[in-house]
């Protein structure tokens, strides 16, 4: 059993809070080690680590800080699970699942108005599905449970606090917060999510800048079925999602509303950045969603039953960190893989997706024996082969776009406005004609058609 | 209109105690937050204050900050709004303690 | 095992918040929010050092549905050396509860409960288990002093603040407050080695003839309170005042901030000596 806690040197990195954070250990690596694998964290990226290793016949050990694995997870939105299809055939059979989302509304909002571009598929309410409304304590309490069925030991109520290197200064394994907590593996997978102490412990992450984080926070409200139904205009298992821009009282970022079974989901997701300037508090800005006309008769009366926040890695490829060092992949929210890309918002995808990655990585690198970040490099070709890095490569500029000041504020004002004036009879004036009242509506909102132009091509270049 | 269709105003009056009333909760012994005191009464933006969803931080009429770990998302957004460099530092709870989830 | 004293714990397995709906009252359980309360979680701790300072061994017993088999097992990892879980279904008479339990714990020198169960329980269960087993009874305790093997003393919460303390002799059934003992943390080794831990299984035996029967149970519902309401007589804004305090005159409250404790303990009781709480 390891004693010594002797710090080594810290990797200089820009940080804000280190002090207190705990330091690597060094410690001898048995020779036969506790697990091959450790997964830190059981969410989807962790899970799915998991159940990829312990398939392939790792002894692994998938370790969650909450009572089950999703307990401590929260986010915004919808599973679009195709990536499952390999894993787990038929998953949508199983997966505990609140609704199959078969309308999918983009809603550009300003104080007083609300322009909606509502798609629906019916395609979408049959197998295989596309998207899915689910509560994470159930799904990512499903998905670890799936990695238990294939022999993976999970250890639940354990915060992994610290990482264990050998004398080398390879991670081999880390320290939980329990008595006698060390655990040794020959690589370690950290999907310890969007704050990943053990990523920035290892050095691998050089940001935490607010500006590439947003916060959600979010109300589940209680309605009775049927009520979802009628209000959405849904039947028997479709459900809803839509996407807000504005609204958020000129704070970057935008808002969400999800049907789930019996209750609806509203919120909120703000840049960090933007928050912290505008002295408001977040849940303020779901009360004004709530309050916006649009959206008031959707929520009215409806009981609030759970309110819950979380951060998000916003800013995709800029701010992702190295994805390996000697002894450690780092996957999933971890891994800043979140997609947060405008007409595109994804993560539990991105998340399952680095998670097999992980999983496959670290079968290869075990039997061959070499864990070294060379032999890791498996990890970074998997990503760049398949949708993980190629979408967040492909939609680098977009987060950028996304939260600028003239998509956030100018262009949904300029929009609601042009569409209000086209139709808008205004007699006995005649019509004005759709060019001449974009061009002055324009002129009003202050854009520039030079700046419309550039972010038009940007827009084109990132989604095209 | 449904029996649902009450006063369009009702789920507004919600009071932060009730709101938080919602989270299940297990409060560990351990504080996960500490905040330096000395730090804080001199800095002027206190963003942690509104921008915690949780509204774990208060200031006081000194100045300072008096904060609460006990109903906290564990979210991170403090430590990262904060400006002023270790003014905050933040841990993960214990294994076990901390927010439960129900239905996020 | 001859010679060395048992000291049971009863624990129950039961929802930690359990989901109620508020239109119509029904309570949704769900087994990933289960767990043991922090009274049966300082009941276990107590046991674990009763056994310690005694050379003792734990038996860890739960009454319940299969699911309950995690908790036990989480009671091995802590130290715990034989957990029994007896079949039976939820929503038994305390009675019943306690015949079943005492069938296990008949070699018992200590049995070791918390106070009541969240669920709404009466904490009947202790009492009926020290009847069963025919000892002695000390129950709503806040402090345990474990001396030589057999003896105890303990501390015991009366009404209106008041303490009792109690000299015990075995063979007794205890029952404790949450806030008298905090769990100790099972090591990672214990937990992973009480993942394949054996859990007995004792059936449930017939239910025997009980001498005490509930006839009816009615929800729980919390009672109005009666409180002086404003004069009828008074005018709607005075009567409004008199309802809310609006214009009554207060002391503001006073906000202190320290990092030292001496002071804020200091602090606190010379504001408490000023309301007259203290002399």
């Amino acid at each position: 059993m390891p004693e010594a806690t002797t710090p080594t040197v810290a990797p200089s990195r820009p940080s804000l809070a280190t002090a207190g954070r705990p330091r690597d250990a060094v410690v001898d690596a048995p020779a036969t080690p506790d697990f091959d694998l450790v997964v830190v964290g059981a969410g989807p990226a962790g899970a799915a680590a998991a159940l990829v290793a312990a398939r392939a016949g790792l002894r692994v050990c998938l370790l969650e800080r909450g009572p089950f694995p999703g307990a401590k997870n929260m986010y915004g939105g919808v599973i679009y699970a195709r990536i499952l299809d390999d894993l787990i055939p038929n998953w949508w059979d199983e997966a505990p699942v609140q609704r199959w989302v078969t309308r999918r509304a983009t809603v550009v909002l300003t104080e007083s108005q609300a322009l909606t571009i509502d798609f629906r598929s019916s395609a979408w309410g049959e197998p295989p599905y596309n998207g899915a409304t689910a509560f994470r304590p159930d799904f990512d309490a499903w998905l670890a449970g799936k990695a238990e069925a294939a022999g993976a030991t999970v250890v639940t109520s354990t915060t992994a606090t610290g990482l264990l290197r050998d004398g080398a200064g390879h991670i081999c394994g880390v320290r939980t917060d329990r008595p006698d907590g060390d655990l040794t593996a020959r690589l370690v997978v950290a999907c310890d999510g969007v704050n990943s102490f053990l990523a920035k412990q290892a050095g691998l992450y050089h940001h935490e800048d607010p500006k590439h984080f947003t916060l959600g926070a979010k109300e589940v409200l209680a309605l009775p079925r049927d009520e979802v139904e009628k209000r959405f205009v849904l039947s028997g298992r479709e459900g809803a999602d839509f996407e807000i821009i504005g609204g958020t009282r000129g704070i970057p970022g935008g808002g969400f509303i999800y049907t789930n079974l019996d209750s609806i989901a509203i919120g909120v997701v703000l840049g960090l950045d933007g928050l912290r300037k505008a002295k408001v508090r977040p849940e303020e800005l779901i009360a004004d969603l709530k309050r916006h006309p649009m959206i008031a008769p959707l929520v009215d009366g409806a009981q609030l039953q759970e309110y819950s926040a979380h951060l998000i890695p916003e800013a995709g490829l800029e701010m992702m960190p190295e994805l390996s060092t000697d002894g450690m992949l780092v996957a999933g929210d971890a891994a800043a893989m979140c997609l947060a890309a405008g007409i595109w918002l994804e993560g539990v995808n991105f998340a399952i997706g680095s998670g097999i990655a992980a999983g496959e990585t670290a079968v290869e690198a075990v039997r061959r024996g070499d864990v070294s970040d060379h032999g890791l490099a498996g990890y970074r070709r998997r990503l760049e082969s398949n949708f993980v890095l190629r979408d967040h490569t492909k939609l680098r500029r977009a987060p950028s776009l996304v939260m600028s000041e003239r998509v956030q504020q100018r262009y949904p004002q300029l929009t609601c406005d042009l569409v209000e004036a086209l139709f808008t009879v205004t007699n006995p004036e005649p019509k004005q004609g759709a060019f001449r009242a974009a061009r002055h509506h324009a002129k009003r909102s202050g854009v520039r058609l030079r700046d419309l132009a550039r972010d038009g091509w940007t827009a084109l270049r990132t989604y095209g | 209109m449904s029996a649902y269709a009450g006063g369009m105003e009702r789920w507004s009056r919600v009071s932060f105690e009730d709101r938080m009333a919602t989270v299940d909760f297990r409060v560990g012994t351990r504080a996960h937050i500490t905040v330096d005191g000395d730090t804080c009464r001199g800095c002027t933006t206190k963003a942690c204050v509104t921008a915690c969803p949780a509204n774990l931080f208060v200031p006081t009429s000194d100045g300072g900050i008096v904060f609460n770990y006990e109903q906290c998302f564990e979210c991170g957004t403090c430590y990262l709004v904060c400006s002023n460099e270790g003014a905050i530092t933040w841990t993960y709870p214990d294994g076990g303690d901390g927010v439960v989830f129900h239905r996020s | 095992m001859a010679g060395r004293p048992v000291v049971g714990v009863c624990l129950k397995w039961v929802d930690l918040r359990p989901d109620v709906d508020r239109l119509t009252g029904a309570v949704h359980r769900d087994e990933r929010f289960h767990g043991a309360s922090e009274a049966d979680q300082a009941a276990l701790e107590w046991a674990l050092r009763m056994a310690e300072a005694w050379d003792g061994e734990v038996v860890a017993v739960s009454a319940g549905p299969p699911a309950a088999e995690a908790l036990l097992r989480d009671c091995l990892a802590t130290g715990v050396h034989r957990a029994v879980r007896v079949d039976l279904a939820p929503g038994a008479p305390s009675e019943t509860v306690a015949s079943v339990l005492a069938d296990v714990l008949r070699d018992a020198a200590v049995v070791c409960c918390g106070d009541w169960s969240l669920d709404r329980g009466s904490g009947a269960v202790p009492a009926f288990l020290a009847g069963e087993l025919g000892a002695a009874q000390a129950l709503g305790l806040v402090r345990l002093e474990v001396g030589q093997p057999g003896s105890l003393v303990v501390t015991r919460r009366l009404d209106f603040g008041r303490r009792e303390r109690l000299g015990v002799r075995t063979p007794a059934v205890l029952s404790v407050e949450g806030a008298s003992a905090t769990l100790r943390r099972a090591s990672l080794a214990a937990v992973l080695a009480a993942r394949d831990a054996v859990v007995e299984v004792a059936g449930g035996r017939p239910a025997a003839q009980h001498r005490l029967r509930p006839v009816h149970v009615r929800p729980y519902r919390p009672r109005p309170q009666a409180r002086p309401g404003p004069d009828p007589a008074l005018d709607p804004r005075l009567r409004l005042l008199q309802l809310t305090g609006a214009a009554v005159e207060r002391t503001p409250p006073r906000t202190v901030v320290t990092d030292d404790a001496d002071e804020a303990a200091e602090l606190l009781l010379e504001q408490l000596r000023a309301w007259g709480y203290l002399t």
